[in-house]
């Protein structure tokens, strides 16, 4: 018989509350954080919002803070959820259990380029007519002096799962991964297999991200990925409406403790769910579009609900990945057709992202929380800002407000750029 | 258990893709790494002389064009040279493994990548930086940015980037649809790739896994930056001795480029298609030496033994990470002399080619299964003087004949997470 694993601990810092009860909270209450950007002077461009985390500091949360000065946002949102979902967990102590067998999974994504720097720097470098090639030598010389060494190198990709294992004595297996918008969600995912395997007795599992800066924004502007409905910000996220017209930057970041039953059960830790299915497969199809059919969807969707040992009947809650892209919303809606057939217009879905904005590698992990938060409290969220229906998109998406459902299994949906599809489902937890 | 399900669980190495400074296909590697021939030169892809270390293993004439399946040359122009020599990798070691597009159902075949973020080509940005910040100006113009300088950034600019985009290429190429991940935790993506990818085949979720990594730092920016805060290696005017792995002059490091790629599958579908087959892959182990102290990875070396079923006399050599770096190698010397004290030989390849960041543990892996494969194990560059610091034997000179099946690969960060792989020498079931 394989291991179970069960959920322990979550921590999230999100636009809209740093605890999971006020996230929670504003989910059910249809609240949005979604306004102007304020990191940077975005008037001019073709997106102006965000879903912003406002007010953060690292000092509210850990001590040592000043150690972490260099850092970018996603290490610090990562070790802000990384304490919460800690201490929630009760292994906050690095005395406590044997550390060797506690390890860390991030789905993280990038530090940021010093944006004011290299502006400079690639101008200084330019010919003076404005076009052609940047002289490379001349700016390597001016960037050594303009950009910060010990801030460069905390934007390499592994600092920010390193820190967690350095700041909460996690000694075990440490994985990071980046695969866009399903990089937490597999990050879980993968980090259950560890504990199955007998890799790891608890994982600390999730993700965290920032690209509210202006190359982020940049390029995701470029690809028209973003809604640039900017008279309406608050409106702008609308998944499954008939009018939807791209996704709305978030940040944040999203921990949980992964843990082995017998081990949670000897400590008497609170089991908040049990992490019950993972599927995980690839699109194969193009760079950023998802396969017209949802293939790739369907079949994340049935493994997760296979592995799972149910049918999809007994899936109460569908928490989708529901963007407010075009394409993510149709084909998302197409392949929850596709594994469940006639159920599908009985089954509550709605996207967490109609409210958060989409917090890219961070988005699975804080959905997910959502997931056994609605779960335990019996209500799921709604997608709000639908107001017109979209004949691909009609299903029901819990339109606008919460609703009382009773269920015991949730399936949430994670879909990144590069084509990897994640489903995972969380379970009530049954000895 | 019937002895089938045992086959099963077990995972072999069936094909090989390499593009290395010293030599690129798995003979002309094999055959420069032998030799001792050094990769490390003063570097040539750009005008390096402002910066304080101007070295690298530089892969030269590499074109992506010449080499990528003639379908997909149309998406080179949303593809960095990391991304590039990552899809080439991919390509080189399907090839080598035969299992052309569709040869495997695909359901069954999936890709674990160990990359990280590229740098963004100069040229990309330059116009709409040039554009957006006033000669003597340290602030860009935020409102010319966004209006004027933004449409000048290619539209696809973000996607040749992204770490998960080899992997992503891969996928379309040969239409595998089973799991995808990209692995970004610096020196040890290649090992938790290869980790990952032997779970995924145990677990049942795929027959072959892909398992690759890339790394192209050699540009303007990325060496700006690393200059700032990497360990590298000063010795300018002598780059092929700069790298001193376990040396008393040791200095630093320096980086290096390319792709290694293997295709890792179970062994029951390796027998039945009756793959060539390279070696055995035994254990991976994951952990962090908080502080990189020693008996961390020690540890972790001990318990992927464990794993393995063997003991640390029936390990033919350590392949180290072999830095060339005071502190990195001190460290990786401890762990190794607290397993295996002085008798095992070590061997650090990384001298003759550079470190390769995120490819570079697969690229390391690359050369003890070739060792074990040929039964000669390569001598170690630039080892001339052993440090007390670092209390182990260290293999120089000419190859010395393979005497034992098994062989160790470490790998670590400089915040610690580790990584240690067994394999075997293929010998038949």
């Amino acid at each position: 018989m394989r291991r179970r694993v069960v959920i322990t601990g979550m921590g999230v810092v999100t636009p809209l509350g740093w605890t999971v009860d006020d996230l929670f909270t504003s989910q059910i209450e249809g609240r949005t954080a979604v306004g102007p950007i304020s990191r940077f002077d975005a008037r001019t461009f073709p997106t102006t919002f965000a879903s912003e985390v406002t007010g953060f500091e690292l000092g509210k949360f850990l001590r040592d803070a000043e150690r972490y000065a260099h850092c970018g946002l996603n290490t610090h949102f990562a070790l802000a959820a990384g304490k919460m979902a800690m201490e929630d967990a009760g292994l906050l102590n690095p005395a406590k259990g044997n550390r060797s067998r506690m390890g860390v999974y991030l789905g993280s994504g990038e530090g940021s380029d010093e944006f004011p720097a290299l502006v400079r720097g690639l101008a200084h470098a330019s010919p003076a007519s404005g076009t052609g090639p940047v002289d490379a030598g001349e700016f390597t010389r001016v960037m050594l002096q303009w950009m910060d060494g010990p801030r460069e190198g905390e934007q390499e990709m592994h600092t920010p799962a390193g820190h967690i294992a350095e700041t909460f004595a996690l000694d075990g297996p440490n994985q990071a991964c980046q695969t866009a918008c399903a990089a937490s969600s597999q990050a879980i995912g993968e980090a259950v297999e560890l504990i199955r395997w007998n890799d790891a007795d608890v994982m600390v599992a999730g993700g965290s991200h920032s690209m509210i800066h202006p190359l982020g924004v940049s390029g995701f502007n470029r690809l028209t990925a973003l809604s640039q409905r900017s008279d309406s910000p608050r409106t702008a996220s609308r998944p499954f409406d008939l009018n939807r017209d791209g996704f709305v930057i978030g940040e944040g970041a999203g921990l949980v403790v992964l843990e082995e039953l017998e081990h949670a059960k000897k400590r008497g830790a609170t089991i908040y769910a049990e992490l019950t299915g993972y599927g995980t497969t690839a699109d194969a199809y193009r760079m950023t579009d998802p396969h017209p059919e949802g293939r790739g969807a369907i079949r994340a969707m049935a493994e997760a609900i296979a592995d799972a040992g149910l049918k999809p009947a007994d899936i109460g809650y569908i928490n989708a990945h529901g963007t407010s892209t075009q394409a993510n919303d149709s084909t998302e809606t197409a392949g929850i057709k596709g594994v469940f057939g006639d159920a599908a217009k009985k089954v509550p879905i709605s996207s967490s992202k109609s409210m958060l904005g989409h917090l890219i590698a961070a988005a699975g992990v804080v959905e997910l929380v959502i997931c056994v938060m609605a779960l335990r409290k019996g209500v799921v969220p709604p997608t709000i800002n639908y107001e017109t229906p979209d004949p691909e998109c009609d299903l029901d998406y819990v339109p606008n407000s919460a609703r009382e459902v009773r269920f015991r299994h949730v399936l949430s949906n994670s879909f990144g750029f590069g084509g990897q599809n994640i489903a995972l489902i969380a379970s009530k937890f049954v000895d | 258990m019937t002895e089938t399900t045992t086959h099963s669980r077990r995972t072999v190495l069936t094909g090989f893709g390499v593009i290395n400074p010293i030599g690129s296909g798995p003979d002309a590697f094999w055959q420069a790494l032998l030799a001792g021939t050094p990769g490390v030169h003063t570097i040539t892809h750009f005008n390096p002389e402002h910066l304080p270390s101007r070295m690298a293993g530089e892969v030269k004439g590499f074109s992506a064009k010449a080499l990528i399946e003639k379908s997909y040359r149309r998406t080179l122009n949303a593809m960095a040279r990391t991304v590039e020599f990552g899809v080439i990798g991919c390509q080189l070691a399907m090839q080598d493994a035969g299992l052309a597009k569709g040869t495997v159902p695909s359901h069954r075949i999936g890709v674990e990548f160990a990359s990280v973020m590229g740098a963004t080509e100069l040229d990309d940005l330059g116009p709409a930086s040039k554009h957006s910040i006033g000669a003597d100006t340290v602030e860009p113009d935020m409102a010319v940015w966004g209006k004027e300088g933004l449409p000048k950034v290619p539209p696809l600019w973000m996607l040749k980037y992204l770490p998960n985009m080899p992997a992503c290429h891969a996928t379309i190429l040969y239409d595998m649809q089973g799991p995808s991940n990209t692995q970004i935790p610096g020196d040890t993506a290649g090992a938790v790739a290869l980790g990952e990818a032997q779970r995924i085949i145990r677990r049942g979720a795929a027959d072959v896994m892909l398992v690759g990594g890339s790394e192209a730092k050699i540009h303007p920016l990325s060496l700006s930056r690393f200059n700032l805060f990497a360990p590298f290696s000063h010795r300018n005017d002598d780059p092929e001795g700069a790298i001193r792995p376990f040396d008393v002059s040791r200095d630093g490091t320096c980086p290096g480029e390319g792709t290694a790629a293997f295709t890792l599958e179970s062994l029951d579908h390796a027998l039945a298609r009756k793959a060539k087959i390279y070696g055995e892959v035994l254990a991976v182990a994951s952990g962090v030496d908080r502080g990189l102290k020693g008996p961390g990875m020690a540890q972790l070396i001990r318990n992927a033994l464990t794993t393995a079923g063997i003991e640390p006399s029936d390990v033919d050599h350590v392949n180290a990470h072999g830095l060339g770096t005071v502190k990195g190698d001190a460290f990786e010397a401890r762990a190794i002399a607290e397993v295996f004290g002085k008798s095992v030989p070590v061997f650090a390849p990384l001298a003759q080619f550079g470190n390769l960041g995120a490819a570079s543990g697969l690229m390391e892996l690359a050369c003890s299964v070739l060792a074990l494969k040929n039964g000669q194990l390569p001598g170690t560059l630039n080892h001339t003087n052993p440090d007390p610091a670092c209390p182990i034997q260290v293999h120089t000179g000419a190859p010395r004949p393979v005497t034992k099946p098994y062989a160790v690969k470490l790998s670590y960060t400089d915040l610690g997470q580790s990584s240690v792989v067994v394999i075997r020498r293929w010998e038949g079931v």
